[in-house]
């Protein structure tokens, strides 16, 4: 027997009577195997480059492995889009993979809801239960009573599964928090549905609206990087938001603004463009449509963006509207007018309300003001990646049929018009009954019974689902409803592929290679889902060609390869040397075959491609005026569609019926130009509501892992708790002290949270960071803190679908 | 002999916490329990501090990464009884674990509150078996650790270029934090090589030092254009 | 205050120190098959680094295990020993041999082979002993792993001994 010093102490603390229990134990959970691997190799060390895969963003991860165990993670320092930089959250990734709650295999819930009680069972089992399901339906001719709620998957994975429903007849794949409903403003006036990515690099003044593009942004680290330059660049940054967040304590300057006025400020700021004449008058004649007063063919006369903006957003109205001093827009309407090149930037403030789509309208129109498009410091558009197209040959009858059926979560012409799926019309429709039922529902990632404004009709309408099947590696909130999980590998034991992510400045391609074998009995959800299509046989199976997943993600790369285009990240290949060789017709590396480029791309981690195809002028704007349209004809047209939908001919009482559906107070041409729209608030409710997320956890992932949890607040000593960050006065007003309990209370709930008094908030607004507050997803999420998400009303946005986040007014009181 | 010195550019920095973590996860440091954390048990090699001033709209939010200010003259290593803290030749605050007896006179006497002392078992390590980093030793109970500047990499970059008979190389040794820190806003270094990077930066017209005034000659330098931060 | 009881923390310590230091370092320890490291050198004509392959390229030696022994040792006993036969089983089975490791080099202490092998150029002899004498497995330290060992041989040929270039 062996005495340890440690035991020689643990002896005496004995002793004493004070045995101290105070470290969190059980962060880190190993199979046996690997225990024993883990003691006895001979410590091998080597480097494997992944894609982190906790949140979206993409980064590039550098995998330290002993013996074939991940024992360390950083950042890759060649790839582009993080440069060696993390974020928390992926630099906790490891204790993700050695959660001790991650799913150990296929398990069957035999108890209630949440009541934790399930039994394990084998693939074979499983996957035979769901496919039978999937062939009964098939032979009953219901084919489309499948839905997919999918999350945030790549490029790759999202054809696969849209494959797979086309092939089984399914118009129903849905992402439900999929990046596509942010841009529909940007569609309006641009024409086409890309996220503009910005050079902040080269700006020398951007302002931004709401945009906490260094925390909850995109893809963070990769604005990190871009912002860590502003000092040799000589970057002014205005952040304007209600609450200061990480963006606005790192800007130069903070505008605190009332929420959901940030439409009105970026007019007003428009007012002083064009008042004082310092637009880009040259963009704006040749480039832009309704700008200037006109007529049209009838010879009615139509107001133009111009005169809209003179007529109605003068500094002291917009202080009115937006709580900003008129003295401070005119100072912000005039650096914008004289800084060159000055950038814009909208975001989750602006598009978190029910006024968004409007707001991000009116702040894009200010790019087009400056002239910002396709120019150094500006805006710009990413093409999309030359993976390998894929189609699906050949579908059935029943496929056929079941594919005419309507879509059960896209929204009809009365609830959010422009949107493919909204969360609130799928859980209404399955609550309602009034489409056809859903009998097998899967769900990948996502959490939307935590985090959708409508959780409880979520959850209601799961519980209406005869088989719900989750795909989910961890328990969460939404997948306690399944009655089968069939876990997914974790992201270091899987392949994937993830692309062009949203405002990254370059097309990419990042790959995820397995560089553990699985830990527990789990299985690839694209695997699955081809192992489920083999299992329905017929025209589903043939669909599916290729072996694995894998190979589906090596033959979307062979285009890649085959283009010619771009590189695979390495060290000292930049953006100039790879534009010279691609202008003399080079491509950066030679490789004799595919295999070869494969194995390289696999090493490295990924491949980018820097130059963007050369756009004309006159082609950048696929509008039907062929500009930026100020005046947006596809708005127009749409709501013209719907009223003419609604019985014959577009009159204008059908219009009024439309746009009162749509919650638009504007009328006449103003509601097709960028406008202010108010909130629809409760008048009796004092105080507004915000939410914000940090980066440790990102989409809400981080609650489960326990030092992502210690360091959630850590700025404000608030480890594993939720606060309540609110101003001076408003503390004041409702006799609330510094770290006291608040009651939180809306039309919808209550929440308890401790107060946090702040100057870096406005009066009147109070803002609760979003992540704590589980009631699943692990040991370390459950019973933390508490979530700002259940006690907000069930607001949309009703052009893009999107949650109104910051729509909910609340009453505050400190809690007995 | 080297000098090791980091500076951390403030400017640069955007208080995102990714240096907290990093250094969390390569050294090893136990996560305390929610009730432990909350009485400001938490321990952070490399402290984010944050600090609230003015009034809105001109509040001032400040963030500075905070890890041990490897002291020239460290009023930490004069107090320890056993010996267990001492500034080695290259400049290094060292903790010896084995030696430490738990007393934490050094842990007072760090002007920086950049010491922290284990209260708990690491028993999340000990059930790691083996995994988290293999390079850095698991502090037992009742020891005071801090920020090594990783000196862990230190030892395995010294044999790396004494194996091929060369000094090493300027960006050989990089501690956790600065590699993993989205802005690049940390420098490590040699400060007395008037060439390398940190000692040029440390000569810049933006620099300041916590506790210069202490005469503890601390070897972390900040750089701000905004003074006071 | 009876005196008496003052003192009883004092003698618990006493007879745990007692305890402590009997078990010393050099606790004979017992492994699964009685290698002979005689034989491998005289006979099959091996050198250290062949089995211990990491000497000269990482900081442990490493044991070896199945994989190496199975490149002789694979159908067929080659020998007439017993120790052999127990050696084929494990390699039938697959199991790697629970070879029980007795130069433990704790955790707070960053010992590299490579830097005493190729670096400093030690004889594997100065810690291990005349390991090509050995008939019996290693049992025992024949240099033990203490800090007075490290120190007194950094000492004397003048090599540091500054507690961070070992102790992390």
């Amino acid at each position: 027997m062996e005495i340890t010093r440690r035991d020689f102490l643990k002896l005496f603390g004995g002793i004493s009577g004070a045995v101290l229990l105070g470290n969190m134990d059980e962060v880190i959970s190993l199979p046996d195997s690997w225990v024993e691997k883990a003691q006895h190799g001979p410590r091998i060390e080597t480097w494997h480059n992944t894609i982190c895969g906790l949140c979206p963003s993409g980064c590039g991860l550098r995998v330290r492995l002993l013996d074939g165990i991940p024992v360390g993670v950083k950042g890759n320092p060649v790839y582009p889009v993080n440069k060696g930089g993390l974020c928390p959250l992926g630099l906790n990734s490891l204790h993700s993979l050695y959660h001790p709650d991650r799913i150990k295999g296929p398990i069957k819930r035999t108890g209630a809801i949440a009541e934790d009680k399930w039994v394990s069972i084998s693939w074979d089992e499983a996957l035979k239960t769901v496919s039978d399901r999937l062939i009964e339906l098939r032979n009953q001719g219901a084919p489309h009573q499948v839905a997919f709620l999918g999350h945030t998957e790549g490029t790759i994975m999202q054809r696969l599964i849209r494959r797979f429903m086309d092939a089984f007849g399914s118009p129903n794949y849905f992402q439900y928090a999929s990046s596509k409903n942010d841009a529909i403003p940007y569609a309006f006036l641009q024409g086409h549905s890309t996220i503009p990515a910005y050079d902040i690099l080269n700006a020398r003044l951007v302002v931004s609206f709401g945009s906490n593009f260094l925390e909850e942004g995109y893809s963070p680290v990769y604005y990190t990087k871009l912002y860590s330059h502003h000092d040799e660049q000589q970057t002014r940054y205005v952040q304007i938001e209600s609450r200061m967040s990480l963006t606005a304590v790192n800007a130069d300057q903070w505008i605190p603004i009332r929420p959901g006025t940030y439409g009105a400020l970026a007019l007003g700021l428009a007012y002083i463009l064009i008042r004082e004449e310092l637009y880009d008058i040259d963009f704006v004649h040749q480039r832009t449509f309704g700008f200037e007063d006109r007529k049209d063919g009838s010879g009615a006369r139509h107001v133009g963006f111009k005169n809209m903006v003179l007529g109605n957003y003068y500094p002291e109205k917009v202080e009115e509207i937006t709580g900003v001093p008129s003295a401070t827009i005119l100072k912000l309407g005039r650096e914008l007018g004289i800084t060159r090149p000055a950038l814009v930037m909208g975001g989750q403030g602006t598009l978190d309300n029910t006024n968004g789509t409007f707001a991000a309208m009116a702040v894009h129109s200010l790019n087009a003001l400056l002239g910002n498009f396709e120019r150094k410091g500006g805006v710009f558009f990413v093409d999309d990646p030359p993976f390998t197209k894929s189609d699906l040959k050949f579908q059935d009858s029943v496929a056929r049929d079941g594919l005419r059926q309507p879509s059960i979560g896209r929204p009809d012409a009365r609830t959010f018009p422009f949107t493919q799926f909204s969360i609130d019309t799928f859980a209404k429709r399955i609550l309602s009954g009034t489409s056809y039922p859903i009998s097998v529902l899967f769900i990948s990632g996502g959490n939307p019974v935590f985090e959708s404004p409508n959780s409880r009709e979520v959850a209601e309408a799961l519980k209406k689902i005869p088989l719900v099947v989750s795909l989910d590696g961890l328990l969460n909130e939404t997948s306690e409803h399944a009655h089968l999980v069939l876990p997914d590998h974790h992201f270091m034991e899987r392949w994937d592929e993830v692309s062009n992510v949203d405002s990254v400045g370059f097309t990419h391609v990042g790959i995820q290679h397995p560089m553990v074998s699985p830990m527990y009995d789990t299985k690839h959800c694209g695997d699955t889902i081809i192992e489920l299509a083999r299992r329905i046989g017929g025209s589903v199976g043939q669909a599916f060609a290729v072996a694995s997943y894998e190979n589906e993600v090596k033959e979307a790369m062979k285009g890649v390869y085959q283009s010619g285009r771009g590189a695979i990240v390495s060290e000292g290949v930049g953006t100039m040397w790879i534009e010279y060789l691609q202008q003399r017709g080079w491509q950066i590396g030679q490789y004799a075959s595919f295999e070869e480029f494969w194995d390289r791309l696999v090493k490295q981690g990924g491949w980018w491609n820097p130059i963007r195809k050369k756009v004309r002028m006159d082609q950048m704007f696929p509008t039907p005026s062929g500009k930026f349209e100020f005046y947006s004809h596809k708005l127009e047209e749409k709501i013209n569609f719907l009223a003419k939908g609604a019985e014959n001919g577009a009159s204008p009482q059908h219009r009024e019926r439309i746009f009162n559906q749509l919650h638009i107070s504007a009328r006449g041409d103003n509601v097709f130009l960028p406008h202010h729209e108010p909130v629809p608030y409760d008048v009796d409710m004092p105080v507004h509501l915000t939410t914000f997320r940090v980066l440790s956890m990102r989409d809400g992932q981080g609650a489960s892992l326990p030092m992502m949890q210690e360091m959630f607040g850590h700025s404000i000593h608030r480890h594993w708790e939720t606060w309540v960050e609110m101003h001076p006065e408003t503390a004041a007003t409702y006799h609330i002290t510094e770290g006291a309990w608040v009651l939180v209370q809306s039309t919808v709930g209550t929440l308890r949270a401790r107060a946090k008094i702040s100057q870096g908030i406005m009066p009147n607004v109070i803002a609760i960071p979003f992540g704590l507050g589980h009631s699943s997803m692990g040991r370390y999420a459950k019973g933390h803190g508490a979530n700002p998400y259940a006690i907000m009303k069930n607001m949309y946005d009703m052009l893009s679908g999107k949650p109104a986040l910051q729509a909910t007014k609340v009453m505050i009181s400190r809690a007995m | 002999m080297p000098k090791w010195a980091m500076v951390i550019d403030l400017d640069k920095c955007t208080g995102c916490g990714a240096c907290s973590v990093a250094c969390k996860m390569e050294n090893n440091v136990p996560i305390v329990d929610p009730e432990e954390a909350q009485h400001g048990r938490a321990l952070f090699w490399m402290d984010m501090v944050t600090t609230f001033e003015g009034e809105l709209p001109d509040t001032q939010v400040k963030h500075f990464p905070k890890p041990c200010f490897h002291c020239d003259d460290p009023p930490c290593t004069v107090v320890c009884p056993v010996g267990a803290t001492y500034r080695n030749p290259e400049g290094i605050v060292a903790q010896i674990y084995h030696r430490c007896i738990g007393c934490r006179y050094c842990m007072a006497a760090c002007p920086f509150t950049a010491k922290y002392f284990n209260w708990y078992e690491p028993q999340w390590l000990d059930e790691a078996h083996g995994i988290g980093n293999p390079d850095v030793s698991r502090r037992m109970t009742g020891v005071v650790e801090k920020c090594s500047f990783c000196s862990h990499r230190l030892q395995q970059i010294k044999e790396a270029a004494d194996l091929e008979g060369r000094p090493i190389r300027e960006e050989e040794y990089i501690p956790a934090c600065m590699e993993s820190c989205p802005a690049d806003a940390i420098v490590f270094g040699d400060i007395a090589n008037r060439d390398s990077r940190v000692s040029r930066l440390s000569r810049s017209y933006r620099v300041f030092r916590y506790g210069e005034d202490l005469g503890v000659k601390p070897k972390v330098y900040y750089l701000a254009r905004r003074t006071g931060t | 205050m009876k005196w008496f009881l003052r003192l009883g923390p004092v003698m618990v310590l006493l007879v745990v120190v007692v305890f402590y230091l009997s078990l010393g370092a050099n606790d004979r320890v017992a492994q699964p098959i009685a290698y002979n490291h005689k034989i491998h050198i005289e006979s099959a004509g091996l050198t250290c680094t062949d089995c211990h392959s990491s000497v000269q390229s990482s900081s442990a030696a490493s044991i070896p295990n199945l994989e190496m022994c199975s490149t002789c040792h694979s159908e067929q006993p080659i020998s007439e020993s017993a120790e052999e036969l127990k050696l084929i089983e494990f390699v039938h089975q697959g199991t790697s041999i629970p070879w029980q490791r007795v130069y433990h080099v704790p955790d707070h202490v960053f010992f590299s082979h490579r830097r005493h092998v190729v670096i400093a150029r030690l004889e594997c002899t100065t810690c291990h002993g005349n390991v090509d004498e050995f008939t019996e497995p290693v049992a025992a330290q024949f240099l033990p792993i203490t800090m007075d060992n490290c120190m007194e041989c950094h000492r004397e040929n003048n090599v540091t001994n500054d507690c961070l270039s070992c102790h992390r």
